[in-house]
């Protein structure tokens, strides 16, 4: 199969995600008032509602659509007053009314949009960006300094209820494939979920995890859903066709699932692009299907064929009463809207001198975007770069590696402010910082104490620091040859030597200059 | 005579879609019911309906109605699965649904 | 012993009061009549005796307390249940094979506020399977018979509600009503039977036929009972979204008389084909008499009218179709034994589970939402809805209740029709009372010269105006006397 670059040159490739969030924040269930809790004990958070039992009736969670409201206004929706929810019916077991309740034509929020900052590696993936001005647009993209800005459309964002959960027993892995029974369990059935669906303005694998990405950003700054791509709260589907470049003619699309992480949503559309061209390009036919991407093999599998387009007997919900929201309702939300993280990273440049790069990835996380914001309180604008780093590289990298929140470590605001604080002033090196980091993590100590502790100062000290590179070149008067020769390289390895013979203490800075000074003499 | 709108082959479909299993002659005897009862549902094609908008909540005015996001009690597990045909590991147990169409 | 089941809910009151008897002792004896007089009738599915005695015991408390209002308006009365209607323990079957086991683990609102409201729970009524009917004789647990002629049906699909009212074995009891299933076997069995309008009595915890036409109701032998019960069962539920806060007192005019009332008579109904002539001519002697006690009769018109059966055979199957998917084996209902794979469960499951009218009306309702026929039948009939809310809504301007046949004909025989689009014509003169979603109500005027079967007025209100329709079926009641228990069951007989 043909690289996805490769492809891409040809073929354009056409996308639209389906996105599931469960409102996880709230206390109760879409329709009824039992507790929402992940991991509790089977059918112990059931009631009449949720169980599906004859002659109960739905009630709906009021916050719930407020949160949906939340979800529409940080998106860029249009916030319908008049809707309905609708009973969309298909048999299946976890689904206790064999019907979900869901919205019709009309949904809550319509018609919004998301712009995403393609840059670096990911714009690459994107042949219209190439070589794109400032400023200059094409297609649904507008050229930036290192990548693009890609405008992607909402259709809509709609109001429905999670299914229960199937254990399959006695085949292999819990498939349904070889089991020769399944266990249901319902405490997950009418959770509140809401549904975003984009226009098929997506044209790249990384473009489809940029929106995902920021589309959790976003419900993550709003408070809706703790999004746990892993426990299932946040999960996308994608849609994906191609056409050959210039065609305006959409081609047959597949339906894919399974894609429950970044990198599965990306590696398993990739995938089905190229699967898709291979194809084609061999004359084949796409078939409408649901394919399922399988990460350990690294491929998708169909799951099934729609023949015909689903029939679900659509119709408005008799037992709910329609919405007609006002004014005030819609406003009482929006007040209620917090900083979004794209304000916030314009907050972070205008305020700190920060590159759009470093802002952007300091709000990927509230935890990392409040950890900044906090250290530099009160702290000198000229912290703001290297804390940035520190945050980016340093923290990210921990958090990853030992799969913990900031919040429970030994990592305070303060602390990570005096780390950076120490390496700006030159009282220690960025390379004693990467230990002072460490002993924090592993001590528990403030960055003073261990500097203090550890006897790591740096030396600054030029009468000191001259002593050394002298016994140095001294010691070396080959390679101080060779330098003169002009092999100025060779005063890398001097540096070296002269940290080294000072325990990694001396300021590297400091020693450059007066290598420099000496041997141009 | 009422005329045909379904034969025996959509009745046997919309039979499928429900999932209540007929026999032949089931599916024979309901056909003839069908397309009899259809028949007396004519006058509704019939009407001049242009502009008139539907009335799905026949409750005038009402809208808007919700609850508050707080907890009520619900069952125990025990009383949840109390009309369970078969249950295990305090799950509804069902036999395999392979081929249910199911994509989730 | 007495025969509670035919007192009066003042009558019962009064001797509880004045210690004749006790709060048990109508539980013992209403349970002993049940026993007997049901062997004939075949009314009840299940008799509550537990819980019987359980509520005889609250009111009996309050009573030695000195205090029978604080156990409520209807304190000793004995009362019961549709079997559609969920209670705590009790099987509620829909009498329906599908849930014949099943065993209910909540209480329905309208239950819960009766039994909250001092009723005596004697039992679980017969019904058509899942209330599709207008006979009982689709019942998966055989059918009810008509107290006045046991060979006759007591209408439907209510048909166990109004029988037990009938033979004197409760003095209230409740039904529900999609298309007339209160109403029409109110009219068989001659008793007053109540729809209310729609959104007055929460539907939680009755199992749903079509959720935007169900209302449940009372049937009773006195106005003033059913309007007590009204007053306990009426009001907004937190549970039910479609519910609405009605704070009126049904009792409040009943005393009111007709005079100066506008009742009006729609040509319509009084000319439709199919009406007969007993009816015809009981319906226009009741127009008289009430305009001989000062009622203003006038003519309205309701042009739509005619399009409600079809408009209610589509939406009535459309919503059960939906309502009726979740019985699936799977959390509850009948399980088909022996599958290896839940498809197979499924459809074997459902076959067996459903008798043969569900099957259709399900079917029927899957064909008419399915993509394309939805615009062609479901959408009309929506709008159909529109107009026929509008035509009563014009009526309602130039009256304050209507009179009108509330079946075309009185009690058939059992089997004496069998073609299902005949039996749903005994609906006709109900059926767009619940396409408006206003009350409607069976207040029984006398027996038919030809049959000598009961027959009776429907009065039919506007929207939350149910007061009205009320009022003057205590006026015809003061006409034409309260409906009695059916002869065979009168004085403590069993059906002799």
């Amino acid at each position: 199969m043909k690289k996805l670059e490769e492809v891409l040159k040809d073929w354009e490739a056409v996308i639209g995600l389906e996105i599931h969030a469960e409102l996880t924040t709230l206390n109760t269930k879409m329709f009824c008032g039992c507790k929402l809790e992940f991991g509790a004990d089977p059918n112990t958070h059931t009631c009449p509602v949720c169980l599906g039992l004859p002659g109960a009736l739905p009630v709906p969670n009021k916050k719930a659509i407020e949160s949906i409201v939340l979800a529409g206004l940080a998106t860029n929706c249009d916030i319908e007053k008049h809707s309905m929810f609708y009973r969309k019916g298909y048999m299946y077991p976890d689904m206790a009314k064999n019907f979900q309740t869901t919205q019709g034509p009309v949904a809550f929020c319509m018609r919004g949009h998301l712009d995403l900052d393609v840059d670096g590696a990911a714009a690459k993936e994107r042949p219209a960006a190439a070589g794109l001005g400032v400023g200059e647009e094409v297609e649904n993209i507008t050229g930036t300094e290192d990548g693009y800005v890609a405008h992607v459309g909402i259709t809509r964002i709609h109001m429905e209820e999670d299914a229960g959960k199937m254990v399959h027993v006695g085949g292999g892995e819990g498939r349904i494939a070889g089991a020769t029974h399944s266990l249901v369990d319902y405490n997950r059935a009418g959770t509140p979920l809401i549904e975003l669906v984009t226009e098929p303005d997506l044209r790249t694998p990384e473009e489809a995890r940029l929106f995902m990405q920021k589309l959790r950003q976003i419900y993550l700054a709003i408070g809706i859903s703790d999004c746990s791509m892993e426990e299932g709260s946040l999960r996308c589907d994608g849609n994906v066709s191609l056409r050959r470049r210039g065609e305006t003619k959409f081609g047959t699309k597949t339906e894919l699932k399974n894609m429950n992480s970044f990198k599965n949503l990306h590696d398993g559309l990739a995938y089905e692009i190229c699967r898709q061209a291979e194809v084609l390009e061999e004359g084949g036919i796409i078939y409408q299907e649901t394919r399922h991407w399988d990460p350990s093999k690294k491929h998708t599998i169909v799951m099934r064929v729609k023949e015909t387009a689903d029939d679900y007997r659509l119709f408005p919900e008799p037992d709910l009463a329609p919405y007609d929201l006002s004014d005030e309702f819609i406003e009482n939300v929006r007040s209620r809207m917090p900083e979004l993280p794209d304000q916030k990273a314009k907050r972070f440049q205008e305020t700190f001198g920060l590159s759009a790069y470093d802002a952007r990835h300091l709000v990927e996380h509230r935890e990392t975007s409040n950890f900044f914001e906090a250290a530099m309180e009160g702290a000198d604008a000229k912290l703001a770069k290297p804390l940035a780093n520190l945050i980016i590289n340093d923290i990210t990298a921990y958090l990853n590696a030992n799969e913990v929140k900031l919040a429970d470590t030994p990592l305070t605001p303060e602390r990570g402010r005096d780390l950076v604080k120490l390496m700006a002033e030159d009282t220690i090196s960025s390379k004693q910082g990467k230990q002072v980091f460490a002993a924090i993590m592993e001590e528990d100590k403030d960055p003073a104490v261990i500097v203090e502790e550890k006897g790591m100062k740096q030396v600054s000290d030029t009468g000191a620091l001259e002593a050394v590179v002298d016994a140095v070149l001294a010691a070396n008067p080959d390679d101080v040859a060779s330098y003169k020769a002009g092999n100025t390289k060779v005063q890398g390895f001097f540096v070296g030597q002269c940290m080294k013979a000072m325990k990694g203490q001396g300021n590297p800075k400091l020693i450059n200059q007066i290598l420099a000074k000496k041997l141009n003499e | 005579m009422s005329e045909q709108y379904l034969d025996e082959k959509d009745v046997r479909g919309i039979a499928e879609y429900v999932r209540i299993g007929l026999t032949d002659d089931e599916v024979a005897a309901m056909t003839v019911d069908l397309n009899n009862v259809i028949e007396t549902l004519k006058p509704i094609t019939e009407y001049d309906l242009e502009g008139v908008e539907p009335t799905f909540h026949p409750i005038g005015d009402l809208s808007n109605v919700m609850r508050e996001d707080v907890e009520v009690p619900g069952f125990t597990q025990e009383v949840a699965l109390s009309n369970a045909p078969k249950q295990q590991d305090g799950c509804f147990l069902i036999p395999s649904i392979l081929g249910e169409g199911g994509d989730r | 012993m007495a025969a509670f089941g035919s007192m009066s809910i003042a009558q019962i009151q009064q001797g509880l009061t004045n210690k004749e008897f006790s709060a048990r002792e109508v539980a013992e004896a209403s349970l002993a009549r049940v026993a007997s007089a049901d062997e004939k009738v075949h009314a009840f599915l299940e008799v509550t005796e537990d819980l019987a005695y359980r509520a005889a015991a609250r009111v009996d408390e309050a009573i030695a307390s000195g205090n029978l209002a604080a156990a409520g308006p209807l304190a000793g009365v004995p009362v019961a249940f549709k079997d559609n209607m969920n209670l705590e323990g009790t099987h509620t079957t829909c009498s329906s094979h599908m849930l014949e086991d099943y065993v209910s683990p909540y209480t329905a609102t309208c239950v819960k506020r009766i039994i909250d409201a001092g009723g005596i729970p004697l039992g679980k009524l017969n019904m058509d399977e899942f209330a599709f009917g207008s006979s009982t004789e689709t019942s998966a647990f055989g059918p009810t018979c008509n107290p006045w002629d046991l060979s006759r049906v007591p209408g439907g699909s209510s048909g166990g509600s109004a029988a037990a009212v009938a033979a004197g074995m409760a003095t209230m009891t409740l039904g529900s009503d999609t298309g007339g299933s209160i109403r029409q076997p109110g009219s068989f069995c001659g008793t007053v039977a109540v729809k209310p309008t729609y959104g007055v009595v929460s539907r939680y915890g009755v199992v749903a036929f079509g959720s935007s036409l169900d209302q449940v109701g009372p049937f009773a032998r006195t106005v003033r009972d059913a309007a007590l019960t009204m007053n306990a069962l009426a009001g907004r539920d937190q549970l039910d979204c479609t519910s609405q806060n009605v704070t009126c007192d049904f009792t409040a005019n009943l005393d009111q008389g007709v005079a100066g009332m506008r009742i009006g008579v729609v040509p319509e109904f009084m000319n439709a084909a199919g009406l007969t002539p007993e009816v015809k001519s009981k319906i226009d002697e009741a127009i008289g008499k009430l305009q001989d006690a000062g009622a203003e009769i006038v003519e309205v018109a309701l042009p739509n009218v005619h399009a409600a059966i079809s408009a209610y055979y589509v939406l009535g199957p459309c919503e059960a179709f939906s309502n009726l998917a979740r019985f699936d084996s799977v959390r509850y209902g009948y399980c088909d034994p022996g599958h290896k794979d839940l498809g197979g469960q499924y459809e074997g499951s459902r076959a067996k589970g459903f008798g043969e009218e569900a099957r259709r009306r399900i079917m029927l309702g899957s064909y008419l939402l399915s993509a394309g026929v939805y615009d062609k039948y479901y959408y009309p009939a929506q709008q159909v809805r529109t107009l026929i809310t509008a035509d009563y809504t014009a009526a309602y301007e130039k009256v304050d209740c209507i009179i009108a046949p509330c079946a075309p004909r009185t009690a058939f025989k059992f089997g004496e029709i069998s073609d299902p689009t005949e039996m749903y014509l005994s609906d006709m003169y109900t059926i767009s009372i619940n396409i408006a979603g206003n009350g409607g109500m069976n207040m029984p005027i006398g027996v038919g010269a030809d049959s000598g079967l009961p027959i009776g007025a429907q009065l039919i209100a506007p929207a939350f105006k149910d007061e009205n329709m009320l009022r003057v079926a205590a006026a015809l009641e003061k006409i034409y006397g309260e409906a009695p228990v059916a002869p065979a069951f009168a004085d403590g007989k069993v059906g002799e």
